[in-house]
């Protein structure tokens, strides 16, 4: 998509966002309508931006909340100095990115995260700098099995077992084959679960690894038929799953199997790419609130992001995961003493005892508690490819997992069941 | 075609068909088949960008890296044009003109800049235009889910059980029209003549009087076409990324070299068969963690049996 079709998106898009409600300011932080002018609060974001992909959505949305918080009181009169470094998919550059925010800088903590690689560097320096990651990008185990990273999105494992869940419950699922890239972090990790959740439930599943350098994937598909699915799970980023179900509609394959996805596919470009064939066939997990639901919360986003945000910046889910983390950041930190607002030791102690936040862009609440693994967000929403777009087809439910033994634990104990 | 060409050629088809073989061991022969003809519908695409790469070098003695980002361009502006509705039949004639024009305006104002220069150079620098192309791409064109489709995706025959597009089948077939073709070009023309005296002895063909620059802007042109028809394929059967199509260039490169970048049957050969075992590979559960490395193994097995005559095939004086 050109930035030029993008923004006529962007801008239909918000008009549609905000058909018949009165047009009103963003509502962000202490909403004085006053600029914060006291000593600012370093706060670091991270992104991955260069080929084969530009996550910097969730930082865009995070800086855009954070601008209209300064332009409204700040934290108690500090505005937040939100400086973001992008890692370019690059462990060393990665590594050079933490150093620069959480030792030179100073930050007391990083939000909005939308790296991947910079996770999986960075997540024991979050440790020992004693500096607590909200993350909105989360796609591999290191960002929701370490104790300083806490991500507002859900990441492959809980989307993927959302998906297999509804495919057993009301598609008949009962064989499922989960195509994913062959990253042990990522597809193995994410997959597995899934295939747990179907033998389970007395069905099987296997896996279909694509190796990221491989231009082709017509084999993954092949070896996931071969395996005698009735079910294929797209684990993949938009593009390769779209390369697949490209595959497929070669094979004419589409009325043979049940397709089902994870939040990668829950992007308002897809249906296009994907054609007339695939509609009505092609059932997408969302991890976040579908745009139909345009609750207080997600109307406020798009308000934040059409007044603070470049208009060519996404309204993604991953947007979306950007500035729940900034408004769960603040509002810990509008909590708190100014004076302790320099602390980050104080700053991740209030982190760690966020909990209960809710939001209508999230199933759940949203909590951190004091674990070596958070993974708050497991539940969400179905979707179909219908009609060029999104149709929700199973509101918020909770995803069915022994995996989530230990988190359903610390829910308990923080009194949130 | 000597004596020791088809003794290359048949040794290379007996070595593959052995390793198809033990990959394809044991298993159904309907799954062989639906892998090897998969395989085979890439392999020709590595075969296809190969060829281009074999057709400029031969005649310039530049192997071209940036031959993928000019498919990338050229793919990405034909979707453009999809998108803003143009006849779609002007929109896939964009893309071949949009590669062609970024090949000529190399190989007219940047390549006769380093005539004079080792191959190495020569390569390396199409390796820089690559990337700036890339960047320019990926500048206009942010990271999107997008495709690209052809009216011919729609239409299939069933091969060993895989139903294989008509795409496809162009793909394959315009491959070994292209060799057919070239070869011809090659033998029997005049420009095709002062190519191959260039690509013989560069210095020797400019003081017989060969029009060096004239030549030279052919074969780039030549090259542009098949960049830009490759890419168009690529972006459809493949994946419509420009990070993916300007690196296709890398596997074209293996099957160029299988062909010793001058023998354009071995290439189609080679590309086919890197394919074929790419593909042949995803069945076996130790070694199809290394699926891409297969065009590079197969290319570096060739390049040691090469070099048992110790000719070099690039790089050196040859």
């Amino acid at each position: 998509m050109t930035k030029l079709n993008k923004l006529a998106i962007i801008a239909g898009f918000s008009v549609a966002g905000l058909a018949g409600q009165v047009m009103a300011d963003p509502i962000c932080g202490m909403n004085t309508g006053e600029a914060a002018t006291g000593t600012p609060v370093i706060v670091g974001g991270i992104h991955g931006n260069a080929a084969p992909g530009d996550f910097s959505a969730s930082t865009d949305a995070a800086k855009a909340y954070f601008d209209c918080v300064n332009a409204n009181g700040g934290i108690n009169g500090r505005p937040i100095d939100y400086r973001i470094e992008n890692d370019q998919w690059n462990p060393e550059a990665a590594a050079q990115a933490a150093a620069k925010l959480v030792d030179d800088a100073g930050a007391v903590a990083l939000v909005g995260n939308g790296s991947f690689m910079e996770m999986a560097v960075n997540a024991q320096t979050y440790v020992d700098k004693g500096i607590m990651s909200m993350a909105s990008a989360c796609a591999i185990s290191e960002c929701h099995e370490t104790p300083n990273i806490v991500s507002t999105n859900q990441g492959p494992l809980p989307s993927n077992l959302g998906a297999t869940q509804y495919a057993q419950e009301e598609l008949g699922a009962t064989n499922v084959a989960c195509i994913a890239l062959n990253i042990p972090n990522n597809g193995p990790w994410s997959c597995k679960e899934s295939i747990g959740l179907m033998e389970a439930r007395g069905g099987s599943g296997s896996m279909a690894l694509l190796n990221p350098g491989a231009p082709d994937v017509n084999s993954a598909l092949l070896e996931a038929i071969a395996s005698g699915a009735d079910t294929i799970l797209l684990n993949l980023p938009a593009g390769l799953a779209i390369a697949v179900l490209k595959a497929a509609e070669e094979q004419d394959l589409r009325d043979a199997y049940t397709w089902i996805a994870p939040t990668p596919l829950y992007d308002l470009s897809v249906p296009a790419a994907l054609g007339d064939y695939w509609d009505g066939k092609v059932y997408v997990n969302a991890e976040l609130a579908p745009f139909s639901v345009n609750g207080p919360d997600a109307q406020n986003f798009l308000k934040v992001m059409d007044t603070h945000a470049n208009p060519d910046d996404p309204r993604d889910t991953f947007a979306q995961s950007g500035y729940l983390s900034a408004t769960y950041f603040v509002k810990r930190m509008l909590e708190m003493d100014p004076v302790d607002l320099d602390d980050r030791a104080k700053v991740t102690d209030a982190i760690r005892s966020i909990s209960g936040y809710t939001s209508d862009l999230m199933c759940g609440p949203y909590y951190v508690g004091d674990a070596d693994f958070h993974m708050p967000n497991h539940a969400g929403w179905m979707t179909k490819i219908v009609d060029g777009g999104f149709e929700i087809v199973r509101d918020c439910y909770e995803f069915d997992s022994a995996y989530f033994e230990p988190h359903i634990a610390i829910e308990k104990e923080l009194g949130l069941r | 075609m000597t004596r020791e060409t088809i003794l290359n050629i048949a040794l290379y088809v007996g070595a593959m068909t052995l390793i198809i073989l033990l990959l394809g061991w044991g298993k159904p022969s309907k799954v062989l088949g639906l892998f090897f003809v998969s395989g085979l519908a890439v392999g020709s695409l590595y075969a296809l960008g190969g060829i281009g790469l074999v057709v400029l070098y031969r005649a310039t003695g530049v192997l071209n890296f940036a031959n993928g980002a000019a498919g990338a361009a050229g793919a990405m502006t034909a979707w453009q044009l999809g998108q803003w509705a143009v006849w779609p039949p002007i929109a896939w004639l964009s893309c071949i003109l949009v590669a062609l024009f970024i090949s000529l305006a190399y190989g007219r104002f940047i390549a006769p800049l380093l005539a004079w220069r080792e191959p190495v150079v020569k390569a390396v620098a199409t390796l820089g235009f690559a990337l700036i192309i890339l960047g320019l791409v990926s500048f206009i064109w942010i990271d999107d889910p997008r495709s690209l489709t052809l009216p011919t995706d729609k239409i299939g025959v069933r091969i060993l059980g895989l139903r294989v597009t008509v795409t496809r089948l162009i793909v394959i077939v315009t491959s070994i029209a292209l060799v057919i073709g070239i070869w011809a070009y090659l033998k029997y023309t005049a420009v095709g003549l002062q190519m191959r005296s260039l690509a013989n002895d560069r210095d020797l063909s400019a003081l017989i009087g060969i029009p060096i620059l004239r030549v030279e802007t052919i074969a780039w042109a030549l090259s542009g076409v098949i960049a830009g028809f490759t890419g168009l394929m690529f972006g459809d059967l493949i994946r419509l990324e420009p990070t993916v199509i300007t690196f296709m260039v890398i596997p074209s490169i293996a099957a160029a070299i299988c062909g010793r970048l001058e023998h354009l049957l071995l290439v189609l050969i080679g590309g086919l068969s890197m394919g074929v075992i790419e593909s042949l590979l995803t069945l076996s559960p130790l070694l199809k963690g290394v699926r891409p490395v297969a065009p590079f193994a197969t290319a570096a097995l060739v390049l040691l049996w090469y070099q048992r005559s110790n000719r070099l095939t690039f790089g050196g004086g040859d």
